[in-house]
């Protein structure tokens, strides 16, 4: 369960004249939950966004399981093991739940097959229904996606994730939105998946952070700002100035 | 090949990408505001041919049917964007495109049922028929006329944009269209004004076009296609885009027509497909813009 | 048809009764062209909405199920006529062997056409493929030693054909009928089985979310490019069947008012719907005989009726049938 899985070195990015995140160096253990915190601007979405591909930085090296990662493409991320769920849902709204993931299980092996007939494929379904049963959402797979509600949403976009079976699965925000109860069984499902696999949390609850991470990596202004167990983060001065007001942070 | 005659097919070839850039023009700054592209707008162009030339031998001066028809066209634009086009924003970005080539339909077979099949020939205007002698060569006036004329225009509309309050709304409006709700502006009468000044733009490329080419119901299926190839290599959206790729292509249609005259209307076709392999997002358009 | 009723009616079913299931789309669709010709007031109209059904079926495979609004679809059309007319008339290739070649050098233009026209995104995509298409008209129409220019291709006719050993007058109407809807049914059943293939989830995909298709791991650029062509590659066939049924080839079925009108019967009938495309091109060709006998100016009422359909019908006949009886979730 131990062994480096992802090393970031000195990862850094430009909008134009705008410094979004520089000299980010850190590595990430096999077989934890680790979640990413910062206030708003800190450069979290960013960094996301190139652990998983979207964006190419503009200096440093990512290293995923002793491979270079730069230079491959977005699609190419997930053949290596890379994951992503988004904040904001991004589902496909006018397929069936079961097909929503089923449709990313099939990503690593048969893509462009146009000859079989993928309702024969019934290895990929029962992965789906496995990933689906994982989240909860089994009783509404034959239901168009669109028309769960906010909270489903959430599980079925951990769901498509979730079903290629990745070393590393990033989750952007998978509370975002919710309501307590939702926010309940999200942490219950986080806690589960977190017994399996590596987890990268972008989160911006403060006290579900601390709750469920063995580790925090802080980030502020684009730079690292803390790294350490939920204890040491607490206690840390620099975190406590950079939160302080921030009262909302912590709920 | 002597240098004159080059210099002299190079003219040609700006006064013909000066009508494309003033058609273009009004596809793009539409795109740019509404993120519609109008089908419709080369049929917008003929009718606005037709209407020149209506008017013309209405008031009997070509004059009027310049000043008059671009104004007329453009508030049928406008209409057309109150009544249709209004219904489907907030829908798929393909339905105002589908929408308005029905309508091109429409507008065609209506303009036939009225004016007929047949071309009409539109006369030059009596000032400025014959050539003039430019030292090197003879030009036709009615040529010069057009480069100077867009000239213009353009440089009216680009102060316009440029330095006052209602180009500044615009401006600000083609990037966020939130920005004007907090500014107070009313969105719904910018995409009006807007759309009734696309339309009109390109109603004045028709009426330009009149006297060079024969005017006919089908005259704005190759414009159509023309403004296509010209927004595309500038970028769609880009009012700059739209004045060096017209003109890019008017000189290109030209210069190819001196040397091989078959490959002339193909010219362009490969001119937006090599620009394409290179920057799919045209010569000055904006990454991810379209998506 | 959509994917998830395909998924979910056949996930739920026996392994035994799925095959038929599947085929059943196909099956009837078959059946209702078979009887087509004594439903409509012509033989004429019957072979017409055969062709143009495969042409727009095609079409749907890019437009409907993947998303992608071309104006281009008349250069895969006329392609596929040309090269049958072509190889048929100057290179006397035999009927049965020149469709699979037109078919394959038309799938060939539309990976060239493909290749430039899918780096773009969404209503540049539109623009592209219009610019292209007429590109190709403008080919055809220089290229006149080939293709005989404005005045069209001619000078190749298909009087006979023999079919497994039996000799059949193809100038007969009913002959020829049958002969083409043989080709209709291959078009339909590979078509089907796209649908159902991994692969026809993969566009769908596209269709539903590009960003998060990419996400899941999809090159979404390679899969336009492969739907462009598979699209293409339809379309030609029904190319093909123009070419055999008219013996010539007008230069207009290049012209991008071809594409237009594709697009209208794939909307009029229904996007997205496996039998709309038939259902579109009929009810086009039917509005444009029985406008026609009234006044030459049919298209005006044609382009009222379309922009209607797409402000109050965007789903066509067949899609807004469909949704109304309740078999959206188990649509044939």
């Amino acid at each position: 369960m131990s062994g480096e899985l992802l090393r970031a070195e000195g990862i850094g990015k430009r909008f134009g004249g705008f410094v979004a995140l520089e000299g980010i160096t850190v590595s990430f253990a096999a077989g934890q939950l680790t979640s990413i915190i910062g206030p708003n601007g800190a450069g979290k979405s960013t960094f996301f966004n190139i652990l998983s591909g979207a964006l190419t930085p503009t200096s440093g090296k990512l290293h995923f399981r002793g491979r270079e990662l730069n230079g491959l493409p977005q699609h190419r991320f997930v053949h290596q093991g890379i994951s992503r769920s988004y904040q904001i849902t991004n589902i496909f709204p006018d397929l069936s739940v079961h097909e929503n993931v089923r449709v990313a299980a099939q990503a690593l092996t048969v893509s462009y097959d146009i000859w079989r007939n993928r309702a024969r494929l019934t290895e990929l379904n029962a992965r789906a229904d496995a990933a689906l049963d994982a989240v909860g959402l089994l009783g509404k797979r034959a239901e168009l996606a669109k028309f769960l509600s906010h909270g489903q949403q959430r599980a079925l976009e951990i769901a498509i994730a979730l079903v290629s079976e990745p070393e590393l699965l990033l989750l952007d925000e998978p509370t975002a939105g919710m309501g307590p109860e939702e926010t309940k069984d999200m942490v219950a499902l986080l806690e589960r998946l977190a017994d399996k696999r590596t987890v990268l949390l972008v989160e911006h609850k403060m006290k579900m952070v601390l709750g469920l991470s063995r580790r925090v990596v802080v980030l502020h202004h684009g730079r690292l700002l803390a790294d350490g167990a939920p204890d040491e983060i607490r206690s840390n001065p620099e975190v406590r100035r950079v939160y302080l007001g921030q009262s909302e942070g912590y709920g | 090949m002597d240098l004159s005659l080059i210099i002299m097919q190079l003219l040609s070839g700006i006064a013909l990408g000066a009508v494309l850039v003033i058609t273009a023009l009004g596809l793009t700054i539409v795109f740019g505001m509404l993120g519609v592209v109008n089908f419709a707008h080369g049929a917008l162009f003929m009718i606005g041919a037709y209407a020149g030339l209506y008017l013309a031998s209405l008031t009997g001066s070509f004059w009027w049917g310049l000043l008059l028809a671009p104004i007329l066209i453009g508030a049928f634009g406008m209409l057309i964007e109150f009544v249709l086009i209004r219904r489907l924003y907030g829908r798929s970005i393909d339905d105002p495109l589908l929408l308005t080539f029905g309508l091109s339909y429409v507008l065609v077979e209506g303009v036939r049922i009225v004016f007929g099949s047949d071309g009409i020939p539109f006369p030059t205007p009596p000032q400025l028929i014959g050539v003039l002698d430019l030292g090197i060569g003879f030009f036709p006036r009615y040529r010069l006329f057009v480069i100077a004329l867009v000239a213009v225009v353009l440089l009216v509309l680009w102060l316009t944009l440029e330095k006052t309050r209602v180009g500044l709304i615009v401006r600000a409006g083609a990037r966020d269209p939130t920005i004007m709700q907090v500014l107070g502006v009313d969105i719904g009468r910018v995409w009006l004004a807007i759309f009734g000044l696309g339309v009109g733009l390109a109603a004045l490329g028709g009426v330009l076009a009149g006297p060079m080419r024969s005017v006919n119901p089908e005259m704005g299926s190759l414009v159509l296609a023309e403004a296509f190839v010209v927004t595309v290599i500038g970028g769609l959206g880009s009012i700059v885009g739209a004045v060096v790729a017209g003109l890019m292509v008017g000189i290109s249609i030209s210069m190819v027509a001196l040397f091989a005259p078959e490959m002339a209307t193909i010219v362009m076709f490969a001119l937006m497909a090599v620009v394409l392999l290179i920057r799919p997002q045209g010569l000055f358009g904006v990454r991810g813009r379209t998506a | 048809m959509t994917s998830p009723s395909s998924g979910e009616a056949v996930a739920k079913s026996s392994p035994g009764g799925l095959g038929w299931l599947l085929e059943q789309r196909v099956l009837l669709s078959i059946a209702v062209l078979a009887v087509l010709p004594w439903l409509l007031p012509s033989q004429a109209l019957a072979v017409n909405v055969l062709i143009y059904g495969v042409v727009v079926m095609g079409y749907n495979l890019l437009f409907g199920y993947t998303g992608l609004l071309s104006f281009g679809q008349a250069a895969f059309f006329g392609a596929g006529a040309y090269f049958t007319g072509i190889a048929i008339g100057r290179y006397g290739v035999p009927w049965f062997a020149a469709v699979p070649i037109a078919v394959g050098l038309s799938t060939c233009l539309a990976a060239a056409i493909g290749i430039v026209s899918t780096r773009t995104r969404g209503i540049y995509f539109s623009m592209v493929t219009l610019a292209l298409a007429q590109l190709v008209y403008y080919v055809a129409l220089q290229a006149s030693s080939f293709t005989g220019g404005e005045n069209g291709l001619r000078g190749f006719t298909v009087d006979r054909i023999s079919l497994f050993g039996l000799q059949v007058n193809f100038l007969d109407p009913v002959n020829k009928y049958y002969v083409l809807m043989i080709f209709a049914a291959l078009a339909m059943w590979f078509q089907s089985r796209i649908l159902n293939s991994p692969f026809g989830a993969v566009i769908e995909a596209i269709r539903e979310n590009e960003q998060r298709a990419r996400a899941c791991g999809y090159d979404v650029e390679r899969s336009k490019l492969i739907v462009f062509m598979l699209s293409g590659a339809i379309s030609s066939l029904g190319g093909c069947m123009l070419a055999l049924h008219l013996s010539i080839v007008p230069l207009d079925i290049l012209h991008y008012q071809t594409s237009g009108m594709i697009v209208m019967m794939v909307l009029l009938g229904g996007a997205r719907s496996f039998f709309g495309p038939f259902v579109g091109a009929a009810s086009f060709l039917i509005l444009e005989d029985v406008i026609s006998l009234w006044t030459p100016h049919w298209q005006i009422f044609v382009g009222a009726i379309f922009v209607l359909f797409v402000l109050f019908l965007p789903k066509g006949i067949w899609g807004t049938l469909l949704d109304v009886l309740g078999i959206g979730k188990a649509r044939q």
